[in-house]
C-alpha cells in the first residue's frame, strides 16, 4: 500500500478530478444544485433529446450508469424522459447502448418519444373508440 | 467467505446446544478444564460472532478504565465522520435506475407488425384469461374484409400485471412493455383505449422487440 493511499490522498486527487471534469467550480456547484451528485465518468452518447449517458464502472453496480437530463429540462427532469432506446442500456439489460446496436428495430412509423405528460395539458384523456350502442332518438324537424 | 459464515452459524447452534453439557463438564468433572468449543480452530475458517468478554482481573481493568474515560464516544463520534465519506448505499433515482429484466411487466402496449399493420385480431383470448377482467375488447369487421377491434381498452387500475394477456396472445400483439413510469394525477388517464395503447406500442416498440429477443430462448 502506497503512502497516498494510506492518507487517502487518491480520494483527494479524485475529488479535484471530479470537478475539473465537470467544468470548473461555478458549473460543478449548478450540477450539484441540479443532480444532488457529483460524478465523473464516460460519455457513452447522446440521445436525440439531448439527454447524456455516462459509465463509471469505479461506482457499484446500480450507480455506475446514469444520465443527465437536457438542460434545458433544468429542475423539471422526470424519470420518463429517458427514451425507449436508452431505456435497456439505462436499466442494464444490455451492455449494448443504441448506436451500437445493429439487433434494434427501426421502423418507420415508430413514434417519437414522449415524456409522462400527466398534469399537464398534453395528458391522455380516455374516450370512447366505437359508437355508443345507445343512441339518443333525435327527432326530425318538420321544416325540411 | 459465506462458507465460513454457514459454518459459524451453525457452530454457533451446536455450542449453545451443548452449553448444558459443557458447565456439567466442569461441575462435576476431576480436571475441571472448561473447553471453548468455538471458535473451531481449523484452518480457512474465521470465527465472525461476538465472543464472550474475558474475565481476567487486566481485561476487566481495561474495560473498565474505557468506561469511565469515556473511550466509547470519541469511537462513536469516528465512525460518524467516517459514514460521512462513505459511498452511498442507495441510488440517485431519476438519473441512475436500478436493474431490470427483459421479462419485466410494465405498462401494456399493442404492438404492429414491421409494414406498421396492427396485429391485434380480436381473438379475445387476452379478454377470456384476465383474472381481473380489466380488458374489454369489441370487434368488427374492417373494410379490407380483416377482424379487428373497434375498441380494445385496459382498466390500468383493475390490472394486476399478471402477464397472463401476452402470455395468451397468438400473435404477439398484446405486450407488457418495459416502462414503469406512467403514474398518472387522476383516474381516468390510466382507462387505457385502444389509440393508447397502440401509441404505447410505437413509442416503445425499440425497447419491446429487444426485450423479447432476449427471452426468445426460453419462450
Amino acid at each position: 500500500m502506497s503512502l497516498g493511499k494510506i492518507f487517502a490522498l487518491d480520494k483527494v486527487a479524485t475529488f479535484f478530478n471530479i470537478i475539473r471534469q465537470n467544468g470548473g467550480i461555478r458549473a460543478s456547484l449548478y450540477k450539484l444544485y441540479r443532480q444532488d451528485e457529483l460524478k465523473d465518468g464516460t460519455l457513452v452518447g447522446e440521445d436525440k433529446y439531448g439527454n447524456k449517458y455516462f459509465e463509471n464502472p469505479r461506482f457499484f453496480y446500480g450507480r455506475n450508469r446514469w444520465v443527465e437530463y437536457n438542460d434545458k429540462a433544468y429542475l423539471n427532469y422526470d424519470g420518463s424522459q429517458v427514451p425507449a432506446e436508452w431505456f435497456g442500456w439505462l436499466h442494464y439489460k444490455t451492455d449494448l447502448p443504441p448506436h451500437k446496436d445493429p439487433s434494434r428495430p427501426k421502423y418507420k412509423w415508430m413514434a417519437d418519444f414522449t415524456e409522462n405528460m400527466s398534469g399537464t395539458t398534453g395528458q391522455y384523456v380516455p374516450y370512447s373508440t366505437t359508437r355508443a350502442k345507445v343512441e339518443p332518438w333525435v327527432p326530425k324537424s318538420k321544416s325540411s | 467467505m459465506s462458507l465460513a459464515k454457514i459454518f459459524s452459524v451453525s457452530s454457533r447452534v451446536r455450542a449453545t446446544g451443548a452449553s448444558s453439557v459443557l458447565v456439567r463438564h466442569a461441575q462435576y468433572s476431576t480436571e475441571g478444564k472448561t473447553e471453548k468449543v468455538y471458535p473451531p480452530n481449523l484452518p480457512g475458517y474465521k470465527y465472525v460472532n461476538a465472543e464472550d468478554p474475558s474475565l481476567s482481573m487486566k481485561e476487566m481493568t481495561n474495560r473498565a478504565a474505557q468506561t469511565l474515560f469515556w473511550t466509547e464516544l470519541a469511537r462513536g463520534f469516528a465512525v460518524t465522520l467516517a459514514h460521512i465519506f462513505k459511498e452511498p448505499a442507495t441510488i440517485n433515482y431519476p438519473f441512475e435506475k436500478g436493474p431490470l429484466s427483459p421479462r419485466f411487466r410494465g405498462e401494456h402496449a399493442l404492438r404492429r407488425y414491421p409494414s406498421g399493420e396492427e396485429r391485434c385480431i380480436a381473438c379475445k383470448l387476452c379478454e377470456a384469461i384476465c383474472p381481473a377482467q380489466a380488458i374489454t375488447i369489441e370487434a368488427e369487421e374492417r373494410k379490407d374484409g380483416s377482424r379487428r377491434t373497434t375498441r380494445y381498452d385496459i382498466d390500468m387500475t383493475k390490472c394486476i400485471y399478471c402477464g397472463f394477456c401476452q402470455e395468451a396472445c397468438p400473435v404477439d400483439a398484446i405486450v407488457e412493455g418495459p416502462n414503469f413510469e406512467f403514474s398518472t394525477e387522476t383516474h381516468e388517464e390510466l382507462l387505457y383505449n385502444k389509440e393508447k395503447l397502440l401509441s404505447n406500442g410505437d413509442k416503445w416498440e425499440s425497447e419491446i422487440a429487444s426485450n423479447i429477443r432476449a427471452d426468445h430462448l426460453y419462450r
